[in-house]
């Protein structure tokens, strides 16, 4: 059974071209549109990986790993950040919510794939 | 009464067409099936007042409103009677944005009927009763002619457009007298 | 890889203006609000987003472009610089530059050189703000270090990897087996030794944490800095090495004095492959210390970025649906009334008491349906409003007046074809508050006015309509002066008696506005006579109120959906017509003395005013004879009234317009049509179409249009 991948974004375009990025290489996945959406998708379903956008309307993605970490079906589940290099250095911040892995935006998406195959393969 | 009419798929130009043959003040005319919709018994016409006598109202065809014209009258001569065999053909004209359907008034509707491209003749340069740019040939059918309609400039929406905005305008004068 | 990705690129476009309209927003906020932390955010992010997602695109223009805007923001977001006027006007128009970089893209072109030459202006102006930025370092990892020391490096043709995985990595979702796999896909792991020294006595083991170290060896074709990629996500927390094929033996000196703790070093790098014997014992002669100075590389510099913040806008449980689908939905349900109402009728002539229940049960729950899906298509009036704050803010500059906008009743919901149509009339009424109502500063003070002038946007419902309003506090419209311009002109004859509204509604005719008036603002070659007919052509109307010296609000009134109209229907001959119930005052019947058969004059007196009439009977051409006793249907719009002589008077009723098409376009005095329950067609009635027929052989239509009327037929 193909993988599934939780990103969490509120852009609609990324979303998209990502998710067919991602569907195209064998991984399902789902889509929300920001951390509060994103927490409503962890109801217990199996999710391999969720990419995670930064700054977000409503919860952004630093509280929405975090949350995340305090359900126990998602306590292991790897997180791959979408950061910017013109972020200021709160690196740590997402380090200590639990995401250690990151895509520097803008990104194409071969370097997403690349990313996620890193943590897992479809 | 709704006779269904098959449409035939793209013919090549060498291929031999369908035509749809109907009665029209005795006189026979014909239209190629792939412009025809249905044909449907006539029946309760909503006029719209201040048209011409070739715009003869309005239908509703299963929840869309139809202009309906009044072929006889559009080709100059006195407007259709109607009678039991009357019947309104739809016509499904261009496509996208100028996708027409448009009803037409006829006597009877007679037949479906293939006829060979060796068998139509151009129009006569004159001598046929209408106009000579809503003919598109003379198909010949046991040794009778046939009118074959060029729907396109019968049904042309300019030109009813025109017609019917200039009826309207000469309406104000009929009030003031 | 090829995917196709022109749908997700539609959704970019929009969603680009969409971000782009709030980031306007944003900004103009930031005038009355500055510093405001969650709408400095809400400004970054808008350029954040469009960055991210150009970038997926490879539209690399507008990711440089928005990247320097984006890095700005980001400053004024850390409080480094201040988000003032100057820059604040410069974000605008970076703005409208990302706006026109998408327009181009949505048409796919590409920009030509004097919008390329213009990004370029700006770029160079936003990087005055950035000149003290501190530059961010981004450490790169030293590859060229491999290559040089490929002479005396060790005979291992293979990569050699140690990895000693943190405690915690389990914890944070990486899987020591997912880094083997991907780094499988990279080549070949020839040998592989795992370590255990770490774990724990079954009693001490924590099942969350890791204890397991691997030596490796890896023969790739690869780039280093790919197989170097491999880590990125788990550098900080483990110890890696990672020594090229090569690579000099000092390389394997310093790592197994990094991994002193493990004893059996030597014996794992010979299983391995990766040193041969020779080689280990050279480890410990002292030869080449010198080159051992670089260490691991560094680990990444990309940082996580945060706010920690949440912001407020609510965009969750909203979805995108074409329009288009929206609009057969509502034909479909247009559909369903007339069959509900066919079905009716004939549960009705059956008299089957069980069978009218039930019918009439399912008409009205399908008027529901109706009104739900009516309510699918309404939008609030706020974001339109909106997009007046930036005309306002700039047409004031140009112009030299200080004015403020004061926003009402923006979540005020209208059919979204209403408000689609409905800005361009107000654009024009806005602006010509702004040219003409408000008057420079020294002239209000002179009038002991505030010096900043005032203009007001306001919706709200009223009886089943919307009304806009557009006030401002200016000079108002002068009455002698546009009764003298339309007699000038030949509007009115200098006898008329108008009221002040009849006064004021003449600067909606066509041919009133005048050269000396238009200005380079309003007068773009559309007068308020086409801002009029553009909403009547929404079945609205518009009239205007002013006080001279106080103020002049334009008032539009709007119906709330185009689709469905409330009706009033009448007959005449065998026809059923339908007039729009909003415009029908009342209802009397035709006094006898009007009704003869000699020609009478088409006016009646209606409580002591004149009401010119038409009859339909005539209008229409009907030839059956009138009814002994016929009805005039008193109707109004536009401040006129009128009265159209009917046979019949058959009622109200709700139904829905269906489009004449194309046949009919040029057709006046007809709206429209609609369907009956019986499945007929009725048609629904223009009626200023049809006053303005009977009135325009002579002359134009006039805002007293009805006198004339009346005359033309004496």
């Amino acid at each position: 059974m193909a993988k599934t991948i939780l990103i969490v974004d509120d852009s609609a375009s990324l979303r998209q071209v990502v998710s067919i990025a991602l569907k195209g290489a064998g991984y399902d996945v789902i889509e929300a549109c920001d951390g509060v959406d994103g927490l409503s998708k962890l109801d217990g379903r199996k999710i391999h990986l969720i990419i995670s956008d930064v700054n977000m309307p409503n919860m952004d993605g630093i509280t929405f790993v975090k949350e995340s970490k305090q359900k126990p079906a998602y306590k292991f589940t790897p997180v791959i950040m979408l950061t910017t290099e013109a972020g200021d250095a709160k690196k740590q911040a997402g380090q200590a919510a639990g995401a250690k892995a990151w895509v520097v935006k803008p990104f194409q998406p071969a370097q997403m794939l690349s990313a996620v195959s890193k943590l897992i393969l479809p | 009464m709704s006779v269904p009419v098959t449409q035939s798929t793209t013919a090549q130009p060498s291929e031999p067409r369908q035509y749809l043959t109907f009665t029209l003040g005795g006189e026979m005319f014909a239209v190629e099936t792939l412009s025809v919709k249905e044909i449907i018994e006539y029946g309760q016409i909503t006029a719209v007042p201040m048209m011409p006598p070739s715009i003869r109202g309005v239908i509703n065809l299963r929840g869309a409103v139809v202009p309906v014209i009044d072929l006889k009258a559009r080709f100059g001569a006195q407007p259709t009677e109607v009678t039991r065999r009357t019947c309104i053909v739809i016509i499904e004209l261009g496509s996208g944005d100028e996708h027409q359907v448009i009803g037409i008034v006829v006597d009877t509707v007679s037949e479906v009927l293939e006829i060979p491209q060796s068998e139509i003749e151009p129009p006569p340069a004159f001598g046929a009763r209408i106009r000579a740019d809503f003919i598109s040939g003379m198909g010949k059918i046991a040794g009778r002619f046939v009118i074959l309609l060029e729907m396109g400039r019968v049904l042309s929406v300019d030109e009813l457009a025109t017609l019917s905005s200039l009826a309207e305008r000469s309406e104000p004068s009929a009030l003031a007298a | 890889m090829t995917i196709n990705l022109d749908d997700a690129l539609h959704t970019f476009i929009a969603e680009s203006r969409e971000l782009l309209q709030q980031m306007e927003e944003a900004l103009l906020d930031m005038e009355s609000q500055p510093n405001d932390p969650e709408t400095i955010n809400a400004i970054f992010r808008a350029a954040h987003t469009i960055k991210g997602s150009a970038g997926l695109f490879g539209l690399d223009h507008i990711v440089a472009f928005t990247h320097v805007a984006e890095s700005v923001l980001d400053r004024v977001r850390n409080n480094e610089i201040k988000l003032d006027e100057a820059l604040g006007a410069l974000l605008l128009k970076a703005g409208d530059h990302m706006g026109q970089l998408i327009e181009l893209l949505a048409r796919h072109e590409t920009p030509d050189e004097a919008t390329t030459a213009a990004g370029e202006a700006l770029v160079a102006s936003l990087e005055t703000y950035l000149e003290t930025a501190p530059s961010h370092a981004v450490s790169v990892i030293d590859e060229a270090r491999h290559d040089l020391s490929v002479a005396s490096g060790v005979a291992n043709p293979n990569w050699h990897v140690s990895l000693r995985f943190g405690p915690d990595v389990l914890r944070q979702g990486m899987d020591p087996v997912s880094i083997l796999r991907y780094l499988s896909t990279l080549g070949e792991i020839t040998a592989i030794h795992a370590v255990t020294d770490a774990v724990p006595m079954l009693a001490e083991i924590d099942p969350e944490a890791c204890y397991l170290g691997f030596e490796l060896a890896l023969a790739s074709l690869a780039a280093p800095a790919e197989i170097d990629g491999a880590f990125d996500f788990v550098r900080d927390d483990c110890l890696i090495h990672l020594i090229a094929p090569h690579a000099p033996l000092a390389d394997y000196r310093q790592m197994i004095g990094a991994l002193s703790k493990d004893p059996d070093m030597r014996q794992v790098l010979l299983a391995l492959g990766s040193l041969n014997a020779d080689e280990i014992a050279r480890l410990d002669a002292p030869e080449e210390t010198a080159e051992t100075n670089a260490g691991q590389p560094e680990a990444g510099a990309e940082v996580v970025e945060t706010t920690g913040k949440e912001s407020k806008t609510a965009e969750t449980s909203l979805i995108r649906v074409d329009a288009a689908k929206l609009d057969q939905l509502i034909n479909l349900v247009g559909e369903l009334i007339i069959a509900g109402a066919g079905a009716s009728m004939v549960a009705r002539n059956l008299k089957v008491p069980s069978l009218i229940e039930a019918t009439t049960l399912v008409s009205r729950l399908v008027e529901d349906v109706r009104d739900s899906a009516l309510t699918l298509r309404m939008v609030q009036i706020g974001a339109t409003f909106n997009r007046f704050r930036r005309v306002v803010r700039d047409v004031a500059k140009e112009i030299g007046k200080d004015i403020e906008l004061d926003i009402r009743g923006g979540d005020t919901e209208l059919d979204k074809t209403v408000v689609e149509k409905i800005g361009d009339p107000l654009t024009h009424i806005v602006r010509n508050s702004m040219d003409h109502g408000i008057e420079p500063a020294d002239v209000r003070l002179a009038a002991g006015k505030p010096a900043t002038g005032q203009l007001r946007l306001n919706a709200f419902h009223e009886s089943g309509s919307i009304v806009i309003e557009v006030s401002d506090d200016g000079g108002g419209l002068k009455k002698d002066r546009i009764l003298k311009k339309a007699i000038e002109r030949g509007l009115v004859s200098e006898n008329q008696t108008l009221s002040d509204k009849e006064i004021f509604n003449l600067v909606f005719e066509p041919g009133f506005s005048t050269a000396e008036q238009v200005s380079k603002l309003s007068g773009r070659g559309v007068g308020m006579d086409v801002v009029k007919r553009n909403i009547m052509a929404l079945r609205g109307t518009v009239d205007i109120e002013s006080v001279e010296g106080v103020g002049t609000t334009v008032r539009i009134r709007l119906p709330l959906t185009l689709a469905i109209i409330d009706g009033f229907m009448v007959g005449v001959g065998t026809a059923s017509y339908v007039l729009p119930l909003d415009m029908v005052v009342e209802c009397i019947e035709l006094p006898p003395s009007s009704s003869g058969h000699e020609p009478t004059p088409n006016y009646l007196n209606l409580r002591g005013g004149v009401l010119p009439f038409i009859r339909l009977r005539e209008q229409f051409e009907v030839s059956a004879p009138a009814p002994a006793r016929e009805n005039v249907v008193v109707v109004q719009y536009a401040g006129q009234r009128a009265g159209l002589v009917v046979d019949r008077l058959m009622g109200e009723f709700q139904t829905v317009i269906k489009p004449l098409g194309k046949v009919f376009s040029q057709v006046r005095g007809i709206g429209g049509s609609t369907i009956l329950g019986s499945g007929e067609v009725a048609l629904i009635l223009d009626i200023p179409g049809l006053v303005k027929q009977v009135t325009t052989p002579n002359q134009s239509a006039l805002g007293v249009g009805q006198e004339q009327a009346a005359s033309i037929k004496e």
